[in-house]
């Protein structure tokens, strides 16, 4: 009994403390993988059978709904091609840095439980897909989580719900920053640390802010469902929630590498000197010389940028 | 008890521990969830009152180190919890083996509950009601899963 909780003792600082242990907990999770595979048979078989049992009617509808929201959604793209486009031409004159399209990887989850006190799921990519720690996990409604752990055949992911779990966000409104949190099970998610007079009301959606490096920027994170000011509190609570279908989404994209937002904030020289200036002689200035500002740039940013993220990995 | 304390058809108990395991992380609709009986405390609670010589305080840690894994909390919580709980089984197996079924469902309560406390402890939510539902489902269930474990050690007979 001594050994078993000197062990047990021994593990819990390893795991909670030291980075050496990593390696060794992703070799126990790829270990652990088959037993979770067999576990989501079940699952995966009865959703195989009501797909064979489908009958014909039902399909064709499907198909007549999947084909005009595909419809909508090309003709939406069309607007936002020339949106993104003149978005970025702008972000060029002011000199920021910025990507507005991302690749993404497919993964499925896995379907098993995990332990109720935590807000995880697996997913059926690892190492081999090179998925990585803090990856970001959207599904097609909005941001789902990051990448917690990685093993050789799968990852676990954090949602948004865990309530050690916290993401960067802004209201679409207004632009204010607030950090948003989990509360665990069946809870809606709240922003952190508002004081009372912060400008937030009921609606309004909160995107992803990209400070802090982990997340893109402008994915749909949630909704403000309620605003109260508790007397007697230093901050607001607000509840929000989550845009992403946490508990049903079975279809889950994972943010490739590569093509991470840079949002490091530098602030190139051109920037600085017409500050003082009012907004329109600023863009003029700018929108005169960009000839010799815009290539150097851009492809000054662009290592420099790419190391940044890396660091905070 | 066997005479010549050669391990036979251990293999049994694996299977069993492993039926365990995926039992607990199986998907159920987020209501069931949270009454999910302690398959895998249950288990191994059966195989160390029987055999107490083949299960103990070290396969228990080792199967909680395995469910820390495969549920993904703080290594050795489970595995903690677990060789607790097998230790007081195996140090009173005797007398738990004298009571009857419904006297020993009432251990299973307090056990799970104790296995619970810790992995709550451990965790950044505190929902106190949610703890005592897995413990009363286990309580309730207990008759079925003795009955179900012990069918399975005399038609393997497991020693």
């Amino acid at each position: 009994m001594l050994l078993a909780v000197l062990a047990s003792l021994l593990l819990f600082l390893m795991d909670a403390r030291l980075d050496i242990f990593k390696p060794l907990r992703s070799a126990l999770a790829t270990a652990v993988y088959p037993i979770q595979t067999l576990a989501s048979m079940p699952t995966n078989f009865t959703d195989w059978v009501s797909d064979m049992f489908q009958d014909r009617d039902d399909l064709r509808e499907r198909i007549t709904k999947l084909e005009a929201q595909a419809l909508t959604q090309k003709v939406r793209m069309q607007r936002m091609q020339a949106l993104e486009r003149e978005n970025m031409r702008l972000r060029e004159l002011l000199g920021s840095s910025f990507r507005l399209q991302e690749r993404v990887q497919i993964a499925e989850l896995l379907s098993v439980d995990l332990d109720p006190f935590y807000q995880h799921v697996i997913i059926d990519k690892g190492k081999q897909f090179g998925v990585y720690e803090g990856q970001p996990v959207l599904d097609s409604r909005g941001v789902m989580g990051q990448v917690a752990e990685v093993s050789q055949f799968s990852s676990r992911v954090v949602l948004l719900t865990d309530p050690s779990h916290g993401i960067p966000v802004q209201a679409v409104r207004n632009g204010l920053r607030a950090v948003v949190t989990g509360r665990g099970l069946g809870e809606p998610l709240q922003v952190e640390y508002l004081p009372h007079n912060a400008d937030i009301r009921e609606d309004d959606w909160l995107v992803t802010s990209g400070l802090g490096g982990r997340f893109p920027v402008g994915y749909p994170v949630g909704r403000v469902t309620s605003v109260t000011y508790p007397p007697g509190k230093a901050f607001a609570e607000v509840s929000v929630e989550p845009a992403a279908q946490l508990s049903t989404s079975r279809e889950l994209m994972l943010v490739l590498p590569g093509e991470k937002i840079d949002f490091s904030l530098k602030i190139p020289p051109v920037d600085l000197n017409p500050v003082p200036a009012t907004d329109t002689p600023l863009m003029l200035q700018e929108a005169l010389q960009p000839e010799t500002d815009e290539s150097p740039v851009p492809s000054g940013d662009q290592p420099a940028a790419e190391s940044t993220p890396a660091d905070g990995n | 008890m066997a005479i010549n304390s050669r391990p036979q058809q251990t293999w049994v108990i694996y299977i069993t521990l492993l039926m365990a395991i995926i039992l607990m992380i199986l998907p159920l609709p987020d209501l069931l969830r949270l009454a999910r009986p302690e398959f895998v405390v249950m288990t191994l609670i059966y195989w160390t009152m029987a055999l107490p010589e083949r299960v103990n305080i070290g396969v228990a840690w080792f199967t909680g180190l395995v469910m820390d894994v495969t549920t993904g909390g703080l290594l050795g919580v489970h595995a903690f919890s677990y060789a607790l709980a097998i230790y007081l089984v195996a140090r009173f197996h005797l007398q738990l083996r004298q009571y009857p079924l419904w006297q020993q469902a009432f251990t299973i309560l307090s056990l799970v509950f104790l296995v619970h406390l810790v992995s709550m402890l451990n965790s950044a939510v505190y929902n106190g009601w949610h703890i005592w539902i897995p413990a009363i489902v286990s309580t309730v269930l207990w008759p079925v899963v003795y009955a179900v474990l012990r069918k399975i050690r005399r038609n393997f007979q497991v020693s």
